[in-house]
């Protein structure tokens, strides 16, 4: 299959700070990618370089099989981005706004059609400040598709609603790939990435960290499961070592939460409790939760 | 192109409250300033030249040196070329009025002698007719008064008038012209760079630069509409100034005279423009480039005459006055609608200001960011 995006050994500074530090990675077409990473890490430039908006210092960006560097005004014709902020016109209406953004582009969707999609036909002739938040994001959406693209790039699309919104958005976002779209966006919810991405990226302080199917990068994470710990106080040096020779991962250690993650093998808790109460830990609240795409996520993000 | 210019004409007329102070201001000034009734009882210079010397004389003098509005001034009455120099001045409109006593005022013999009385002779021009008829009218009763006590003449041979005539320019006319040009240039400097501070803030402009609108065209779409829209306010601060408070645009036929006003504003707007365009590139929110707009305008205002000649300015200030970009464009206007000239002979405020125009626009390109 067809690459949408694909990303190699792209080099980004500002003065001493390496934005992005040979990043290299690939979207398939037809798919949604997610791009994780902690605030800072390089995703928002990373999507600027490709959205045109930035020349990189190395690297190369190939998007749709066009050269970043010398097609970006064909690139743009054939992409649609939504960036964070709102970012449209207070003064034209929804409607106005999306011919407006039509007419600069060679291939158009009529706006009324586009505000259908995004569920906000009634609401055409209102202008962006009369939105509620969840409303805004799914009109920046529908701008974001003005020119019917082959990739969508859509950055915190979720950011800020409430979970009804969030879920109404991502099924959007489903139904936006299902017309053949490419979409990539970017989330810091890893719940709703390990849920409704086909694969991502998670890149921090500029460098890929891991890339795959949200599944598979779950199942590198040696444990199946984790046991959360809420002590009444900090744990001793003595008794998280103690701990750590029961499980899997090293513990991740935050005040007094502690979490230990383990094999899908009933022993393993049991000789855990016991550990717990031979080093005389006590326990406020105790936790077992599947490992999560979350897990992955700050277990690579942590250094 | 023309999707964008509607769309920018579209948001103007949208933003009711930005339009409505943007057409206001200069129209509360235009209002001001017509509400001042310039044509009436203004003070003017009365220039006497004294031909008799005597008593009479100097009682003349002094009774018309009491008239509030009236400043004597003595001219040298033998001097060469003092007359004419008066005269000029008076067609000029730099003197009011020219008072000419002659020898007989004092020495009866004399015209006794010649059994006719050499009148004391007014000069004036046609520009203010109110306050002629008042100095007329305190001129002649003050001969009269004088004269009682010689032998009885006709009173119509003791004073005559001469009329020059000059075309009626009234300060209201040059007032009106320069809050032409200071709408144009307040509207055009604080209207862009708060527009263009606000897109950044809002973070439109990013949000165009990720479609494939060549940049070219979203200036253009920015200064086609605000050009219509000084056009626009040029119509509106002239017909408010023409129709409701009396101003004149000078020419035959007038509306040639409108298009060149028209040419003139164009040229004026796109100078102030691109000073928008370069603030907004500095202005960190749509406050400060509305403050930073204010800073430029304001001081402008005063030292490029737009209310007063800037002869008149302290120290270096008239040069300082030379070098500001509305100065070329009142001159222009001036000449245009109150001297009458056709637009060409205006060429040198021209150059300047399409100087002015090429080099603000090269310092907008450079200087301009879009986040």
């Amino acid at each position: 299959m067809p690459l949408a995006l694909q990303v190699e050994e792209l080099v980004k500074r500002y003065g001493d700070v390496v934005a992005v530090d040979h990043l290299s990675f690939s979207v398939k077409r037809g798919e949604i990618f997610g791009l994780l990473g902690p605030n800072g890490a390089g995703k928002t430039t990373t999507l600027e370089i490709v959205e045109g908006l930035q020349q990189p210092d190395s690297g190369r960006v190939t998007v749709l099989g066009l050269d970043s560097a010398t097609r970006s005004r064909e690139i743009k014709d054939r992409t649609g981005v939504q960036l964070q902020a709102s970012s449209y016109y207070e003064y034209l209406t929804l409607r106005e706004i999306l011919s407006l953004l039509g007419s600069f582009y060679a291939r158009r969707l009529p706006p009324v059609e586009l505000l259908e999609l995004v569920g906000l036909a009634d609401k055409a002739r209102r202008r962006i400040r009369q939105l509620s938040g969840g409303e805004q994001q799914r009109f920046a959406l529908a701008a974001s598709l003005v020119n019917d693209p082959e990739l969508v790039i859509l950055d915190e699309p979720t950011t800020g609603l409430d979970p009804v919104s969030r879920r109404d958005l991502w099924a959007l976002v489903r139904q936006v790939r299902d017309r053949g779209a490419t979409v990539i966006v970017t989330t810091h919810y890893m719940e709703e990435a390990e849920e409704h991405c086909d694969r991502l990226a998670i890149i921090n302080h500029g460098r890929l960290l891991a890339s795959g199917a949200p599944r598979d990068l779950i199942n590198r994470i040696e444990a199946s499961y984790a046991v959360r710990l809420v002590t009444a106080g900090p744990l001793t040096g003595e008794q998280l070592e103690a701990l750590g020779r029961r499980v899997e991962a090293a513990p991740i250690v935050n005040e007094n939460t502690c979490l230990l993650r383990l094999h899908n093998d009933p022993t393993g808790l049991q000789n855990l409790l016991d550990e717990v109460g031979r080093t005389g830990v006590v326990l406020e609240q105790l936790e077992i939760t599947p490992v999560t795409l979350e897990d992955v996520f700050i277990e690579l993000t942590r250094t | 192109m023309l999707a964008i210019t509607l769309a920018n004409l579209k948001m103007m007329a949208r933003n009711r409250q930005g339009l409505f102070w943007a057409l206001l201001f200069p129209l509360l000034l235009v209002v001001v300033f017509g509400l001042f009734d310039f044509r009436g009882v203004s003070p003017t210079r009365l220039a006497v030249a004294d031909y008799s010397g005597g008593p009479k004389a100097e009682l003349l003098r002094e009774h018309l040196s009491t008239v509030a509005f009236l400043e004597l001034e003595d001219l040298d009455a033998e001097a060469i070329g003092s007359l004419e120099e008066a005269r000029q001045r008076l067609t000029d409109g730099d003197l009011g009025y020219l008072l000419l006593i002659p020898v007989g005022l004092d020495d009866p013999a004399a015209e006794n002698r010649s059994r006719t009385v050499a009148p004391v002779t007014l000069i004036y021009s046609t520009r203010n007719p109110e306050r002629n008829q008042l100095v007329e009218g305190a001129v002649h009763s003050l001969v009269i008064e004088l004269r009682s006590a010689g032998l009885p003449v006709l009173p119509g041979n003791l004073v005559t008038s001469e009329v020059i005539e000059s075309p009626e320019v009234d300060y209201f006319d040059t007032v009106l012209l320069g809050l032409l040009g200071l709408g144009i240039m307040t509207n055009s400097i604080i209207s862009i760079a708060v527009r263009i501070s606000t897109y950044r803030n809002q973070q439109v402009l990013k949000r165009l630069l990720v479609t494939p609108l060549p940049v070219w065209k979203f200036f253009a779409g920015e200064i086609v509409a605000h050009l219509l829209l000084a056009l626009v306010q040029a119509l509106i601060i002239l017909a408010v100034g023409v129709f409701v408070f009396g101003g004149d645009i000078h020419g035959n036929p007038v509306f040639i005279q409108l298009v060149w006003v028209g040419i003139i504003v164009l040229l004026g707007a796109v100078v102030f423009l691109n000073i928008g365009f370069i603030l907004s590139a500095w202005a960190r929110n749509p406050a400060a480039a509305s403050g930073m707009g204010n800073a430029i305008a304001l001081p402008m205002m005063f030292l490029a005459g737009t209310f007063f000649s800037t002869a008149s300015l302290p120290w270096l200030l008239p040069y300082a006055s030379l070098a500001l970009p509305l100065t070329p464009m009142l001159d222009a206007l001036r000449e245009v609608a109150i001297n009458s000239s056709p637009l060409w002979e205006t060429w040198p405020q021209l150059i300047a200001l399409a100087a002015w125009a090429a080099a603000t626009a090269a310092v907008a390109v450079r200087v301009f960011r879009f986040s």
